[in-house]
């Protein structure tokens, strides 16, 4: 196969997605060279989660993850601080760090020819070093750090680009959806322990675009599950209700959620009914105290993307990234997240219902990895990827002038957040040395920058 | 009642694996779930790669998540997921072979009950070309039960650290 020109792989990628039109062709999930390209432009200059605190607690706990394909670990310094560094050696390439994750580190020893790192990727130690080499430069041949590093209500993103925008600036009105997930109780969140890790032979735009825009699959995709499961109050079956919006954002993220009635009965059909009980209790007093009515307790079945690839359900409170293993394959990373100040009957709750409906083995996600799959599988074909899809549900109805939720808003059956999604990276990748975000005079724009007020 | 003769429990508890096994290749899923006790475990933790010097977490503890945790309601409601008619994961099913062996029987914490250990191969192969092989290791509490065994608590360690599949929508 020969690779294509930046230049032919920008102009395709400025064919494959029509937003005036509602069409997105097939190719934009297979072709290599965008892919390779949404690696560089995308995946180098976005902000990429990393971490939850808890899950690197203590001094020298650290974490191995990936950015984009760029396999890093994550570690905690002996000042509380947060620092990731490319895991690779200096010498000659080799992964310094072999385990998943790990507590009370030292130091990061390559096991080839023994080179030694701090726990803040510098260089400590060369074997040999006077009789070999004379002197290496240490502070030169450090691991290469990630150079940005923000420490967002107990979650922790990295970004390969120095200039990237400020994180808030970043998530523009995407931070007042955002803290539906992180920002309902004082006390903050953690992470239960264990990270979920299964493959899905599909592009990770099918994952990330889902999680930003698609409501409508629910009730056909998981329908298995309403029809499974018991109703949390025997009389009121589980319903995918009708009223909700659709949250569409200028920087590629997106949302959407029902709002009103049934709360209760679908949180009790994603994780059961003691998670739904305590949203509809203290959690939820908690959280409208903080948040106010229409994130505490309006809003509910929230699903959300960060761009590029942070994916996650508000109260249901499954987290996850979409790794890029290629454009055919990801792996998924996914965890459960609680209230730091929940009981231990609410955790343990969160614990059993997480695993058992967000998983690989979970009741809603055995559905999901179908669907990308098979998707994937058909687009092998030459004919299959030059089809043109669908993607104009809702075109022309969203408003901005919701009193209730800040940006662009439409129906929660809508493909407002996924044009987004896909215009965002159409032009990241088409003008790949233009600003991540909205520009006018060097600040954000827009959309209201709320969570920096 | 066990019998005394050791030859004659091995023989006993691995007819029953190999029975078992055919429920769920054979789909015959009401009757692999009829197996479960009650007071069923059904537990499948997760597997990290960590440092010789860390092998004591090697696997997810009580406290963190799992592959899978159920107890019986929650296997109830994944037999009826199987049942329901628009379980997509499995429908059309996978075909899969369960190979029990390397079975080996000691006594339980309580009389009436036995500690099992096993090896599985358990091969999977769905829709056109999808093809999985796990392996791992099952420790059971079998009970006896009506003149046969039941499932008390199954903890299935899996030979994978990152499951090499699309879902995990079969039993173990």
């Amino acid at each position: 196969m020969s690779a294509k020109t930046p230049e032919a792989t920008r102009d395709l990628v400025a064919r494959v997605f029509d937003e005036d039109a509602g069409k997105i062709q097939g190719r934009a999930y297979t072709d290599p060279d965008i892919y390779a390209l949404e690696l560089e432009t995308i995946f180098k200059r976005c902000w990429l989660f990393l971490a939850h605190e808890t899950q690197i607690p203590g001094p020298g706990d650290f974490l191995s993850t990936y950015m984009g394909e760029d396999p890093v670990v994550v570690v905690r310094q002996k000042d509380g601080e947060v620092k990731a560094f490319l895991n690779q050696c200096r010498h000659r390439g080799m992964r310094l760090c072999r385990s998943d994750m790990g507590s009370k580190a030292r130091n990061f020893t390559c096991v080839y020819h023994g080179w030694v790192y701090g726990l803040g990727g510098e260089l400590v130690g060369v074997p040999l070093e006077e009789q070999a080499y004379g002197k290496v430069d240490k502070a030169e041949w450090g691991a290469r750090p990630v150079p940005r590093i923000v420490r967002y209500k107990g979650l922790i993103f990295g970004n390969w680009d120095a200039d990237a925008p400020d994180f808030l600036e970043y998530l523009g009105d995407a931070a007042f959806y955002l803290d539906v997930l992180l920002d309902r109780s004082a006390a903050g969140t953690q992470a239960i322990g264990g990270i979920h890790k299964w493959v899905i032979p599909c592009n990770w735009k099918f994952a990330a675009e889902q999680f930003a825009s698609d409501m409508y699959h629910a009730p056909v995709a998981h329908l298995s599950v309403s029809m499974s499961v018991k109703p949390v109050v025997e009389e009121e079956q589980v319903d995918f209700g009708h009223e909700g919006r659709q949250f569409r954002s200028d920087r590629g993220h997106g949302t959407g959620f029902f709002v009103g009635a049934g709360r209760r009965q679908l949180l009790g059909s994603f994780v059961g009914p003691e998670v739904a009980r305590y949203m509809s209790e203290e959690g939820k007093e908690q959280a409208v105290e903080r948040l106010g009515f229409v994130r505490g307790e309006y809003m509910h079945a929230q699903h959300m993307t960060v761009f590029p690839n942070f994916s996650f359900l508000p109260t249901a409170n499954t987290v996850r990234v979409w790794h890029p293993k290629g454009p055919n394959e990801i792996e998924v990373w996914a965890w459960t997240l609680v209230e730091a100040d929940a009981s231990d009957e609410v955790k343990e709750a969160y614990r059993v219902g997480g695993l058992r409906s967000f998983s690989a083995a979970g009741i809603f996600e055995q559905e999901d990895g179908e669907n990308w799959v098979e998707i994937q599988r058909v687009l092998k074909g030459s004919s299959a990827q030059d089809t043109w899809f669908h993607i104009g549900m809702g075109q022309g109805r969203a408003r901005t002038d919701d009193p209730q939720f800040p940006g662009t808003v439409g129906w929660v059956y809508s493909e407002e957040a996924a044009r987004g999604f896909y215009a965002h990276w159409q032009k990241l990748l088409t003008h790949p040395t233009d600003p991540v975000i909205p520009q006018n005079e060097g600040t954000c724009t827009g959309e209201t920058c709320h969570a920096a007020e | 009642m066990l019998p005394s003769d050791p030859i004659l429990r091995q023989y006993q508890v691995e007819q029953f694996y190999y029975a078992e096994a055919e429920l769920l290749d054979d789909r015959r899923y009401d009757e692999w779930f009829a197996l479960l006790e009650d007071d069923i475990r059904y537990f499948m933790p997760m597997r990290f790669n960590r440092g010789r010097r860390e092998m004591h977490l090697e696997f997810s503890d009580d406290r963190q998540s799992a592959y899978y945790d159920e107890d019986k309601e929650s296997m109830a409601v994944r037999q009826r997921k199987l049942a329901c008619g628009s379980n997509w994961a499995e429908d059309p099913p996978s075909r899969t072979r369960h190979l029990i062996s390397n079975v080996r029987i000691a006594d339980g914490a309580v009389p009436g009950e036995l500690a099992v250990k096993s090896a599985f191969l358990v091969y999977r192969n769905r829709l056109e070309r999808q093809t999985e092989i796990f392996a791992g290791e099952r420790q059971d509490v079998l009970r006896v039960r009506d003149g046969g065994f039941r499932i008390a608590r199954r903890t299935v360690l899996l030979d994978q650290a990152t499951l090499l599949t699309s879902s995990l929508s079969i039993f173990f």
